[in-house]
């Protein structure tokens, strides 16, 4: 315990230190030292940082919470249910690689400028990588497992709640981490466009005022926010998935 | 011993019906890679309430697909499989499987592992605790009940597997290779437990397995398959099982080498007109 800590102070001082040493060899507005950026986060984030802060959370923690509710259940039941499997498989496969990103014009015109259009595009983005995820961790789930199962009396909802949905868990905690980076990245794009909300709005207004020490606060904002919704996924799958620990 | 729920008025009135009849069975699996594969053919015998029975042949023979017929989890392409008189069906509630992996979920403690069956079965929970308790007490893993599968020794595993069939009280008990990834010693000792068990509750027992000792120590009657399709070569009668101390009788070493002749005999007359390796024995 002791020792990761340690190992945590150790890294974030070695990357203040980097920080500060380019900061001083580039001599530029555009790279402020450490210590102007961390006032100039102090007083953003007493401002309006929080409420862009705000708002991106939500946004990201709206569009999760609807892909996996959407996209656990759908991928369960496509790798149980033969024939659907075999129906949706090409549909998917032949989206699957298409970049949901250049959606968002569309998305824009369909679904408004507001809200709704950047947490569906988001959403889209982590429902695709959770769809998958899932569908193939229930497929690939022994046949002799769900052979033991059923022959203890399981119905079909049994099987879902005793077997395929733990099954699966674990994965879905993984693409979950790795839909998490995708998110904030597209977020941050979704965000440049037709809001004055949001951390990615921020990052490109402050820019455009050649505000740079608040535009680093930005930053840190941004990426605090993707080390705390780390640091709760960890401990949800820690709550959830027992049996993983080592 | 407390009478249990599940168990409607096994056996008290006795029917007369074999436990097992199995007649002229025959399984065709219409997805074999080279076009539909004969796993069964012609397959008959039956056994007695309280009997055990082993099926014993090479790989490929056919008898795990057996076992799965019996389960009810694989059709009859023909002929019949009757369990108490009845047709075999799929979730008959007291017939028990236990899979050569055990089957045990890896997310549930030993102690839910275990009162799964009951679970699924709506059985109250004051019931399933009582139950689970006595069933982990006799088998001796009541320590273990917090632990996950992942945690345990193979020999524990397969305790804990027997333990879940027993929480249903089968009076079928099917078991599909049960003891063959442990070692010696366990496997010996679980072989032990098994024939105690199976004296206290006398369910009728199957057991797969690809051992000649297990057969012989496990099985009342003893069944030997050849493949290429599965069919049955020979049933011996073995009544020395569950005796004091069998595995060091004189009776217990002849009936091995007996079938182990009948084994080898056998290979060599299949090996000249069957080269080929048959592919379907990878459903179980």
């Amino acid at each position: 315990m002791w020792n990761k800590v340690l190992l945590y102070l150790t890294a974030i001082l070695l990357l203040l230190l980097g920080w500060w040493a380019l900061a001083l060899v580039l001599d530029s507005n555009a790279l402020p030292t450490p210590p102007t950026t961390f006032e100039a986060f102090w007083v953003a984030i007493g401002g309006p940082l929080k409420v862009h802060l705000a708002a991106s959370l939500t946004r990201v923690v709206v569009s999760i919470i609807l892909a996996v509710l959407l996209a656990v259940p759908t991928g369960l039941v496509l790798g149980r249910v033969k024939w659907l499997d075999w129906l949706a498989g090409p549909l998917i496969f032949l989206t699957y690689p298409v970049p949901k990103i250049v959606f968002l014009p569309v998305f824009m015109a369909i679904f408004g400028l507001g809200n709704l259009s950047k947490v569906l595009l988001v959403g889209l983005i982590v429902f695709y990588q959770m769809l998958v995820t899932t569908w193939d961790a229930a497929r690939a789930i022994s046949p002799q497992l769900i052979y033991s199962v059923t022959s203890l009396g399981a119905r079909e909802w049994d099987l879902y709640r005793h077997v395929l949905f733990p099954a699966v868990l674990p994965k879905i905690f993984t693409a979950l981490r790795i839909g998490l980076g995708t998110a904030i990245a597209v977020l941050f794009i979704a965000e440049n466009y037709a809001t004055n909300r949001g951390l990615g709005f921020y990052l490109l207004e402050t820019w455009s005022r050649g505000a740079y020490d608040e535009m680093y606060a930005g930053i840190i904002a941004m990426g605090l926010m993707g080390w705390g919704l780390y640091q709760v996924l960890g401990w949800l799958e820690r709550k959830a998935c027992p049996w993983m620990a080592d | 011993m407390s009478s249990s729920p599940s168990r409607r008025g096994s056996p008290p009135h006795h029917t007369g019906d074999p436990a097992v009849r199995v007649q002229d069975l025959s399984v065709i699996f219409s997805h074999g890679p080279g076009g539909p594969v004969e796993a069964l053919k012609d397959v008959s015998f039956s056994l007695d309430e309280g009997q055990t029975c082993a099926l014993i042949g090479p790989s490929g023979c056919g008898k795990t697909t057996l076992l799965y017929t019996l389960a009810g989890l694989i059709k009859p392409s023909s002929g019949r499989v009757m369990i108490k008189g009845e047709p075999v069906r799929p979730k008959r509630r007291d017939t028990a499987l236990i899979l050569q992996d055990y089957g045990l979920l890896p997310w549930k403690t030993v102690w839910k592992n275990v009162s799964l069956g009951l679970e699924i079965r709506r059985v109250p929970r004051e019931e399933q605790q009582q139950k689970v308790e006595e069933v982990l007490g006799s088998l001796g893993l009541l320590a273990m009940r917090d632990r996950f599968p992942g945690q345990l020794s193979g020999g524990q595993r397969q305790r804990v597997a027997i333990a879940r069939a027993l929480t249903l009280d089968p009076d079928l008990l099917l078991m599909d290779e049960p003891f063959s990834s442990l070692d010696a010693l366990t496997r010996e000792e679980l072989q032990e437990s098994l024939v105690e068990l199976w004296q206290v509750k006398r369910p009728t027992l199957v057991v797969v397995t690809h051992s000649i000792e297990e057969a012989v120590f496990l099985g009342q009657k003893i069944i030997i398959m050849s493949g290429g399709p599965g069919r049955v070569l020979y049933e011996l009668d073995n009544p020395g099982v569950g005796s004091r101390g069998y595995r060091r009788t004189a009776e217990y070493h002849r009936l091995t080498t007996t079938i182990r002749d009948l084994l080898v005999e056998n290979r060599l007359k299949s090996t000249s007109h069957r080269a080929q390796h048959h592919p379907w024995e990878s459903i179980g």
